[in-house]
């Protein structure tokens, strides 16, 4: 009678557990179907999604070693880019946001260097980083010239 | 009504728990600063319902549903008490949680309440961080794209979280919208889930000033005569702290309505400087003093450790005493840090350039008059100091402008022409600081 007894309440803890397993696994799994969802939802663009080439206009426009600020149609707002005509080495495009905390860059023709007016980042014609607390070069973007057309893309990782 | 509740709920012996406490006779004001901020979180609520009634969180049309909200005398006054009670309820956070450590109330049996209610602060401050950006305008543009610039100096995931908090690699509308979605639903879902915790420790346990006489009571003093009830006293005390708290908002976004800035430019053409929300100035300023090398430490390494501190307090602190008196070290480093945060705000705030009516050429400028607001607008952004006369006179030779470094530098012939990546001062200041230095630079 006593072992009977024990069996069933040893049975009982079994099952017990068993379904206290059980409820936890299926609000664990209900819980983190959502938590995936919500990670794939709100996952953001890759750094390389807007490639489309548009136009900014003829190469005549932008004169040697005078960066020109253009506008790239993103989405939603208009991109800033340089696009720095270095005669013989070629045509580049900067983004205009400063590596630092991206406050936009001005051009300085007078020092020929491109300063950030926030912290007092340096950059010279080339995006390349000269002075303050900017941590890397200006980032380049794509471009290309087909005949003189001068096309900027999205940004060069 | 109340008869009819109570014998379903059983509530009269709840509210009894929570209402009849007593309260020390000599109470400050500063016990209701969590009150208060209750009631500027329902201000906020109810004006932001209003808000987004007519508010439009796209990038082509949130401009100009504020300016239509902005068109009608009523709209204006509810984004300004909307605008107004944001900055009093950052300010009543920060006050409640200094008064909260001042009184050692943080520490047992309190420890959750002050968790929930560093939940709330985050909150809060989540909240005047993402309302910035919704009316569209330069000040939020920029404040959101330096703002969110910070979170890529977090090692290895950095540039990751910039996208996720932009939902883009820039500020967009996609970034303008999302900032909407956490503003309006998940901050506040996030306030009243940290808020329904923090509230009802405070009832169960009493506020920490009650706590003497209720071990009195529990011993079995009679403390009704060094006591007042909760009800009606101690409400009636609060509800009067709440009017002033309103009296105050109301007059203020009634005298100085909140204005609109030029409608956001991801091109910047009009070469605006960004700068945060006052209470980001500490900050913002900290950051000036840091090399570039060391930002990594100014906006991962303090704000976690800030965390640490502020969510660790309770088990940081071991010392059981709750009396300010045996807690000297705990407050030093707090007055420390206060104090140091405050000196920063303010030099964040005084280094924003001021602007100033074009005068024209002055043939004998005063420095008061006619020299310092030029460096103010102009230059004391970089160079703090410089719209001191001491300073100023230091950089010039007086009456030899040819030979001073500050013409020098502002007529562009010694480089690089000040003030630095900006436009030149105009040809009529250059004159001005010039005719300046040429009468001997005076203080007058």
């Amino acid at each position: 009678m006593k072992s009977s007894n024990q069996d069933k309440n040893s049975a009982s803890i079994g099952r017990r557990k068993f379904l206290s397993i059980g409820i936890g696994t299926v609000g664990a799994a209900l819980g983190a179907s959502y938590v995936s969802l919500l990670g794939s939802f709100l996952n953001p663009p890759s750094a390389s999604g807007a490639t489309e080439l548009q136009s900014v206009g003829n190469l005549d426009k932008f004169p040697v070693n005078t960066p020109t600020l253009v506008s790239y149609k993103g989405s939603g707002v208009e991109e800033g880019v340089y696009v720095v005509n270095l005669g013989s080495e070629g045509v580049i495009a900067l983004d205009f946001h400063c590596t630092h905390l991206e406050c936009a860059i001005n051009w300085v023709a007078a020092s020929k260097q491109f300063i950030c007016p926030c912290h007092g980042g340096v950059f010279d014609m080339k995006g390349t980083i000269l002075a303050g607390p900017p941590p890397k070069s200006l980032r380049r973007r794509v471009l290309k010239i087909e005949g003189t057309n001068v096309l900027i893309g999205g940004m060069l990782v | 009504m109340m008869k009819w509740l109570d014998e379903r709920l059983n509530l009269s012996s709840l509210i009894g728990s929570l209402f009849e406490h007593p309260v020390p006779k000599r109470s400050s004001f500063l016990d209701y600063l969590g009150f208060a901020t209750l009631f500027v979180f329902i201000s906020q609520a109810l004006t932001g319902i209003l808000l987004a009634t007519v508010y439009k969180p796209t990038a082509a049309e949130a401009y100009t549903s504020i300016q239509a909200i902005q068109a009608s005398p009523i709209g204006n006054y509810v984004r300004s008490l909307h605008s107004w009670s944001a900055d009093f309820m950052v300010v009543l956070v920060i006050m409640h949680l200094l008064r909260v450590f001042y009184e050692g109330a943080y520490k047992r049996p309190r420890e959750l309440t002050w968790i929930a209610g560093v939940i709330l602060l985050i909150g809060t401050m989540g909240l005047a961080f993402t309302g910035y950006l919704l009316p569209w305008d330069q000040e939020g543009y920029w404040a959101t794209t330096v703002g969110t610039a910070m979170a890529g100096f977090v090692p290895g995931i950095g540039d990751f979280l910039v996208r996720f908090l932009r939902d883009g690699s820039q500020v967009t509308g996609a970034t303008l919208t999302r900032f909407y979605s956490v503003h309006m639903l998940v901050l506040p879902a996030i306030i009243l889930l940290a808020f329904m915790p923090h509230f009802f420790f405070v009832l169960r346990q009493g506020m920490s000033s009650t706590d003497a006489l209720s071990e009195a009571h529990k011993r079995g003093e009679d403390v009704s005569k060094k006591s007042l009830p909760f009800w009606p006293d101690v409400a009636l005390r609060m509800i009067i702290v709440v009017l002033i708290v309103a009296v105050g908002i109301w007059v203020l976004a009634a005298i100085y309505p909140q204005g609109l800035g030029d409608p956001a430019d991801a091109l910047n053409k009009s070469h605006y400087i960004p700068e945060p929300a006052w209470y980001f100035f500490g900050v913002y300023q900290l950051l000036k003093y840091f090399p570039g090398s060391l930002d990594v430490v100014a906006m991962v390494g303090l704000p976690v450790v800030a965390m640490v501190v502020l969510f660790g307090l309770p088990w940081l602190d071991r010392n059981p005493s709750r009396s300010p008196k045996k807690r000297p070290i705990a407050l030093g480093v707090a007055a420390a840090v206060v104090i140091g945060l405050a000196f920063l705000t303010y030099q964040g705030m005084s280094s924003v350039p001021k602007p100033i009516a074009a005068a024209g050429v002055v043939a004998h400028p005063s420095y008061k008059k006619d020299i310092q607001p030029i460096l103010q607008s102009k230059c004391v952004q970089c160079h703090e100091t410089i719209a001191t006369y001491s300073k100023t006179v230091e950089k010039v030779t007086p009456s030899n402008p040819g030979a001073s470094a500050l013409i020098k530098l502002i007529d562009g012939s010694q480089q690089p022409q000040m003030p630095v990546g900006q436009e030149p001062l105009s040809k009529d200041q250059i004159q001005t600081m010039t005719n300046w230095v040429q009468d001997g630079a005076k203080n007058n």
